[in-house]
């Protein structure tokens, strides 16, 4: 039986395709098309695996975009999806902090199922957009903006909050000459706390996992490193464990449909763009 | 006749003025730049130059706003709350609540009846309360700033930003044109957001009439509008309103005397 997932972010929209295990995987561009994308994905990854559309048994669609997706069987909130992919990749994990592009999550689970949970999705500070707002400020490339801060001497103050004003405070510190990896090692550090003191409210507890595109960012990591006192768990491919949880979701729908001896039903399902404003 | 100068180094522009009679007689204005101290000097020599003044024949200086400290060679300094308590009550005596809308920040305060500001509350973390989320959109929608508040008058269904933050609201303004929303819907929206932000910071200083407002935002007619709608009550909104701390300064500085 093969499931499959798609959580489509706000940023990025993830596929994957789940047998026993993970069969194919595709991560493109939400695209500012709003979502329209999001079938390109699903089909890629279908073709990697091999597998006709038809012969999935089920399709979950999770993330921000998930309304509307005339593929999915089933939408599931991305917390649930993250807490089941968390615990399939590191079943010791009891707190998972999520950053994606335009949001912050902490949640706690246990045995598998979200027991707690905040977010923040009102201010971009402290979300990945924050730092894709100061990498293009400075010129630089999201993925360089990490490699840099961790190569700092000494980590310069960044006293606002606002990524606006925050952006802004950046220009005056380069024009005041302090290095930039100063200044990155100093932003890093102000947004890791930010969200840490936000996933405080849950009381992170180790085992922690740090997921989202942000994870893929070596100087959030060392700066979430430095206010755990333990190094974060990260995925090997941090951006997917929202669409593998949805895919896990998926095959446990058909087999608890399948051992009560009913088919699993399927709504009616079309490879199509998911469609947003109507 | 004693001239006085007020000077209000603000985080986007730099506003001088020079009364004569306790009237707002020269005044001048520049971008604030990177460097507070030389945009100050500058504004200076541009307002001394409109009066057919020397530096010697001012009787006596006070800078205020944010850039202040960065201009010591003025020598006094006094807050820009009492500075625009001071220029509010000079204008409109009977003025007891000023909404001060800047570029960075916006302020809310009392007024008592000696021009004396008796409570205040900044916003000045984020910028979603600021002229500069009117600003970000404006570039998205690329009109000019100054056209924006008459343009947005048009508006007849103004949008409702899921977000209240800049960030993401810049995101969504871009969205929004990209649907084909009149761009004076978008505007309007982010005037009634920042009439939202003015309207929670005047629950917590109390409201009391009659009401002002002041600072680069009350040049946006459509902000003025749809904060009068939002609080019920009319704005009185000075002819200058972005110089009247730099204004109140001046009168500070009467008040003080030479240093």
């Amino acid at each position: 039986m093969f499931c499959a997932g798609i959580d489509i972010g706000s940023t990025m929209t993830k596929a994957v395709v789940m047998g026993d295990e993970l069969v194919a995987q595709v991560i493109g561009p939400t695209g500012a098309e709003h979502r329209h994308l999001a079938n390109k994905v699903m089909e890629e990854a279908l073709k990697r695996a091999g597998i006709p559309f038809d012969d999935v048994a089920c399709i979950i669609a999770t993330g921000y975009g998930r309304i509307n997706v005339p593929f999915a069987d089933k939408q599931i909130t991305e917390i649930t999806c993250h807490a089941r992919g968390v615990a399939y990749l590191f079943p010791t994990v009891k707190t998972i902090i999520d950053i994606g592009g335009q949001d912050a999550k902490g949640i706690k689970i246990a045995g598998g199922r979200v027991v707690n949970f905040v977010m923040n999705d009102k201010c971009a500070a402290g979300t990945g957009r924050f730092l894709e707002v100061i990498a293009e400020a400075l010129g630089l490339k999201l993925n360089e903006i990490g490699e840099l801060s961790v190569r700092a001497a000494s980590k310069a103050k960044i006293s606002n909050t606002c990524t606006i004003f925050a952006e802004q405070e950046v220009v005056s510190r380069i024009a005041e000459g302090i290095p930039i990896e100063d200044i990155l090692a100093g932003l890093h550090e102000a947004i890791a706390s930010r969200v840490f003191r936000m996933a405080e409210k849950i009381k992170i507890e180790r085992d922690m996992v740090l997921t989202g595109g942000v994870a893929k960012n070596i100087g959030m990591v060392k700066a979430f490193e430095d206010l755990l006192g333990y190094p974060p768990l990260i995925p090997e491919e941090p951006l997917l464990t929202g669409a593998i949880g949805a895919a896990l979701l998926g095959c446990e729908l058909v087999k608890k449909a399948r051992d009560k001896g009913e088919a699993f039903e399927r709504g009616e399902r079309r490879l199509e763009a998911a469609k947003f404003f109507q | 006749m004693a001239r006085f100068l007020g000077i209000d180094i603000g985080s986007v522009n730099t506003k001088v003025v020079i009364t004569a009679d306790e009237e707002l007689a020269f005044f001048h204005l520049i971008p604030s730049g990177a460097n507070y101290r030389t945009a100050s000097q500058k504004a200076i020599d541009e307002v001394l130059k409109k009066a057919g003044l020397a530096l010697g024949d001012i009787t006596a200086m006070v800078a205020t706003g944010c850039g202040a400290a960065g201009a010591e060679f003025i020598g006094q300094q006094t807050s820009d709350i009492s500075c625009c308590a001071r220029g509010v009550h000079r204008s409109f005596p009977g003025v007891r609540t000023v909404i001060d809308i800047g570029g960075q920040a916006s302020k809310v305060l009392r007024v008592n009846n000696e021009g004396r500001a008796t409570n205040f509350m900044v916003s000045e973390r984020c910028a979603a309360g600021s002229g500069r989320f009117m600003q970000i959109i404006a570039r998205v929608l690329q009109i000019d700033i100054k056209d924006a508040g008459a343009l947005s008058l048009k508006s007849e269904n103004p949008i409702i930003y899921t977000t209240s933050c800049a960030v993401f609201g810049e995101s969504e303004a871009i969205s929004r044109v990209a649907e084909g929303t009149p761009k004076e819907d978008i505007l309007a929206g982010v005037q009634n957001a920042i009439a939202v932000k003015i309207s929670n910071l005047i629950d917590r200083v109390g409201l009391e009439e009659e009401c002002a407002m002041v600072g680069g935002g009350a040049l946006d007619v459509g902000l003025v509008k749809r904060t009068m709608d939002r609080l019920g009550i009319p704005l009185r909104v000075p002819e200058q309103p972005q110089l009247m701390a730099a204004y109140g300064a001046a009168l500070v500085a009467r008040e003080n005397g030479p240093s």
